[in-house]
């Protein structure tokens, strides 16, 4: 089993399967999956359709160790109808999120002193595209049911989010990533709402082509999201990578944990606004523009730098923003 | 006519039949064109039950042939298979039956 968990670490998480990830980015051997293959958990619907079903509905959850802290994980699955939210998928994700909540109320009742570092988090690995168009009500009913269950956890329970799936994280499921209190992500990880070919298919290929490959990555993939401040981290395409980069938040207390957000309080709110406005005024034609904006003089370079080398020297919009704000 | 998912059902036996250790093991993802398998033990006195669900019609005896040839040539015995199926070649399916079976041992090592 630990060999095993060894031989994941070093694997790409781009190219993982969803169990594998939750495998590997808790501590060796303390994954215990709920609601898994062998509960059959199969959509009610998509056999209606003559849809092909999986066991567990395209996503993967339950509950492991980081260290001393119980990790409630959720991990979608990009492969099966590119992670979309359904009835039984969004009912996996939102139980387990309450699951974390009344697991922290218990163990804080017996003990109120528990030490932070004993407490639940809630982990969840993106990949997906939004709402399973084939059972849409449902779909969308679980990604309010989910967003309750994120409104509940505050104060209480961090939720941090991991992109770096095929699919990355659109539509419904981009807002619900947005609401955690941290975001990880690799240079292949993308965050948006409205997808590159939804985009397109409404706008036209004028206003994006979502076949030109690179302008899909400097606009929603994890280089341009961590200048603009969407995620907290960036980090290398390995669940090794991923893994570290958790710990560290994870080490944190709750309060540092919620203060990464980039929601979640009035003058954040504030902060969002004054960039939607700075956006505006900037109107750039391209990514590039605001790169610059945020102070890479050479903004094309940015794109094809070893990651290394790209974290040592870009400049991000946050920071220009908080200079702008001080100065 | 509605579309719906259709399941076919197998009763095979190997030649020189093995038990299933296991208690069971799961693997693959029904992304297009692939499949999950899901091996569990079963007191079967030496046979393997199959079940498929697959949306595609007409392959019944393309997947029986798949199905025996894998329960003879690793003698796999005494084991409930569960698949589901998103149009898998009979390819990618003996492919994905075998790499269950490795990954087991895998495991085991």
């Amino acid at each position: 089993m630990s060999r095993q968990w060894e031989n994941l670490q070093s694997r790409s998480f781009l190219e993982s399967r969803a169990r594998k990830r939750a495998l590997g980015l808790v501590d060796p051997g303390s994954f215990t999956e709920l609601a898994g293959p062998r509960d059959r958990l199969t959509s009610p619907h998509l056999p209606v359709l003559g849809e092909a079903v999986e066991f567990d509905d395209g996503i993967v959850t339950g509950v492991g160790l980081i260290s001393k802290r119980p990790i409630f994980l959720a991990s979608q699955e990009g492969f099966f109808i590119g992670g979309a939210v359904g009835e039984v998928h969004g009912a996996k994700l939102a139980n387990i999120i309450r699951l974390a909540r009344e697991s922290f109320d218990r163990m804080l009742a017996a003990d109120p002193h528990l030490p932070e570092d004993k407490r639940p988090a809630v982990v969840i690995s993106f990949d997906t595209g939004g709402v399973r168009l084939h059972e849409a009500n449902a779909g969308l009913l679980a990604h309010a049911e989910v967003m309750d269950q994120f409104q509940d956890c505050k104060g209480k329970v961090p939720i941090i989010a991991l992109i770096g799936g095929r699919v990355g994280c659109f539509g419904g499921m981009g807002f619900v990533a947005a609401a955690a209190d941290a975001i990880i992500m690799s240079q292949f990880g993308r965050l948006g709402l409205t997808g590159p070919e939804v985009i397109e298919e409404e706008l036209g290929k004028e206003e994006f082509d979502a076949s030109d490959r690179a302008l899909v990555y400097r606009t929603t993939g994890g280089r341009h999201k961590y200048i603009m401040g969407d995620c907290n981290a960036l980090v290398d395409d390995s669940i090794a990578a991923f893994r570290t980069a958790l710990k560290e938040i994870l080490s944190k207390t709750y309060n540092e944990i919620a203060a990464m957000g980039c929601i979640g309080s009035l003058s954040k709110v504030e902060t969002q606004l004054k960039w939607v406005n700075l956006c505006a005024k900037l109107s750039p034609k391209d990514a590039k523009d605001v790169w610059r904006y945020a102070g890479n003089e050479a903004p094309e370079d940015l794109v094809d730098m070893p990651l290394d080398l790209y974290l040592k020297s870009v400049k991000r919009l946050t920071d220009r923003c908080k200079e702008n704000q001080d100065g | 006519m509605a579309k719906h998912l259709h399941q076919l059902d197998f009763e095979l036996k190997a030649e020189t039949p093995t038990n299933f250790a296991a208690d069971f093991q799961h693997y693959g993802v029904v992304g297009s064109g692939d499949m999950e398998v899901l091996f569990e033990h079963a007191e079967l006195d030496g046979a393997v039950r199959v079940k498929v669900v697959t949306p595609v019609v007409g392959y019944d005896e393309v997947w029986r042939r798949v199905l025996e040839r894998f329960v003879n040539e690793t003698g796999i015995a005494n084991a409930s298979i569960e698949i589901n199926d998103n149009n898998a070649t009979p390819v990618v399916v003996s492919l994905r039956l075998r790499q269950a079976l490795s990954e087991l041992s895998n495991e085991g090592g």
